[in-house]
């Protein structure tokens, strides 16, 4: 009796320790267009469930002549560790052009990070960003830009998810409006990165 | 009966301790931000992983960003998992390591027949892990083999790995050398001779991970 009650002692806790073991997720992309006839995304890395790095690159991108970029490099890196679980993406471009012009930077670069202590988008820039026309200098994140006749971008957007983040740098979200109202047509997304630690 | 019942009450107790304790964060810790100093002389052989990666704004290479347009950054990713297998190369490094390392250099100095600097490791070699750092969590020092993908070029490095509390930005430390290619991103201190630094994360992470 004394035995069956000294092991339970070892084994209840041996199995809340089970329930302590985190998920480590990470990935990136450079560009991704879906529409109703379009839906790529080039270059992508997602990091390997077991833990690990993935990496790609591509020196130019150009998807249905609604995105070109040039210089593109992704890279993920996800460890699952009960309490130095961490998660890093990072998706960096050179010179970008989405919709003829109407939207220009010559390098965008986003990380998301996530540890046990947190997540953040630190490091993330746009640099010499053009929006219709405008310089935008240093958007804060989630900041909106309408885009007549085209939809709005979100530039800098940052998307909690509860156990991580999203950073999306360039989101366009292409729309319409008829009679039937306000209809989104697609999306735009240049340079992402995501990261969780469950 | 009494003590029968103290004693069917334990599991649960000992349960929530060693719960508790098995998720205890570790603190962050509060160096000072923007001067990196970090050591890595006094190296041994030691099982630890180091992972994750980020961004530096190198030169200077310190907390702050340079503005974007200048394009003064680099972005990587790295991994190292030291296995010491009891044998030292000739320059006493630790043998038995695996990982890889991916390197961009986006600093328009840098461009080489079209494209930034792109460095891929082929191999790595050895990992020693650091006993005089001031890096909060750990450092270490590793290398192996990598490839200019540029040119197609193959050279030996090493980097200096550090996990100093979190967040990794303006914390943390990161810095590369190779052997066979004029090529460094080291963020020297004057201050702490003999210093072989690393340069501060300005974006992402590096994570010690004392056994794996």
């Amino acid at each position: 009796m004394k035995i069956a009650l000294l092991l339970s002692l070892i084994w209840v806790p041996s199995v809340a320790l089970g329930q302590m073991q985190r998920t480590a997720t990470a990935q990136a992309f450079g560009v991704s267009v879906s529409t109703a006839t379009v839906n790529q995304t080039t270059p992508s890395a997602v990091a390997p469930a077991e833990g690990g790095m993935a990496q790609n690159d591509a020196g130019e991108v150009n998807i249905a002549s609604l995105v070109t970029v040039q210089n593109a490099y992704v890279v993920a890196s996800g460890w699952s560790d009960d309490g130095y679980s961490d998660a890093v993406s990072t998706a960096s471009l050179g010179s970008v052009n989405i919709l003829n012009g109407l939207i220009t930077a010559n390098g965008v670069v986003a990380i998301a990070t996530t540890t046990a202590d947190g997540s953040d988008a630190y490091g993330s820039s746009l640099a010499n960003l053009v929006v219709n026309g405008v310089a935008v200098s240093a958007p804060g994140p989630n900041t909106r830009v309408d885009l007549p006749g085209v939809g709005y971008v979100v530039l800098n957007e940052q998307i909690s998810t509860g156990s991580g983040i999203t950073v999306n740098m360039i989101h366009v979200v292409l729309q319409s409006t008829g009679l039937l109202g306000t209809q989104t047509l697609g999306n735009i997304i240049v340079g992402s990165a995501s990261s969780s630690v469950n | 009966m009494t003590n029968l019942r103290l004693l069917a009450a334990l599991p649960a107790t000992v349960a929530v301790v060693l719960l508790a304790s098995s998720c205890d964060t570790r603190h962050a810790v509060a160096p000072e931000i923007g001067k990196p100093s970090f050591h890595f002389d006094i190296l041994e052989c030691r099982p630890f992983k180091m992972t994750g990666g980020g961004r530096i704004d190198y030169p200077p290479g310190t907390a702050d960003k340079n503005p974007p347009a200048s394009h003064e950054y680099e972005t990587f990713g790295a991994h190292v998992i030291s296995e010491p297998n009891g044998q030292t190369d000739e320059l006493g490094h630790c043998l038995g390591a695996k990982g890889s390392l991916e390197w961009v250099d986006h600093r328009p100095e840098w461009n080489i027949n079209g494209r930034p600097l792109n460095l891929h490791s082929l191999e790595i070699r050895w990992a020693d892990f650091a006993t005089d750092t001031d890096c909060a969590d750990g450092g270490a020092r590793w290398g192996g083999v990598l490839v200019i993908k540029n040119t197609g070029q193959q050279s030996q490095f090493e980097v200096f790995d550090c996990d100093n509390g979190e967040p990794g930005a303006g914390h943390d430390g990161f810095g590369i050398r190779l052997w066979d290619f004029p090529y460094e991103v080291l963020c020297f201190d004057s201050s702490l001779p003999p210093a072989e630094p690393s340069c501060t994360l300005t974006g992402g992470n590096r994570q010690l991970h004392p056994t794996h």
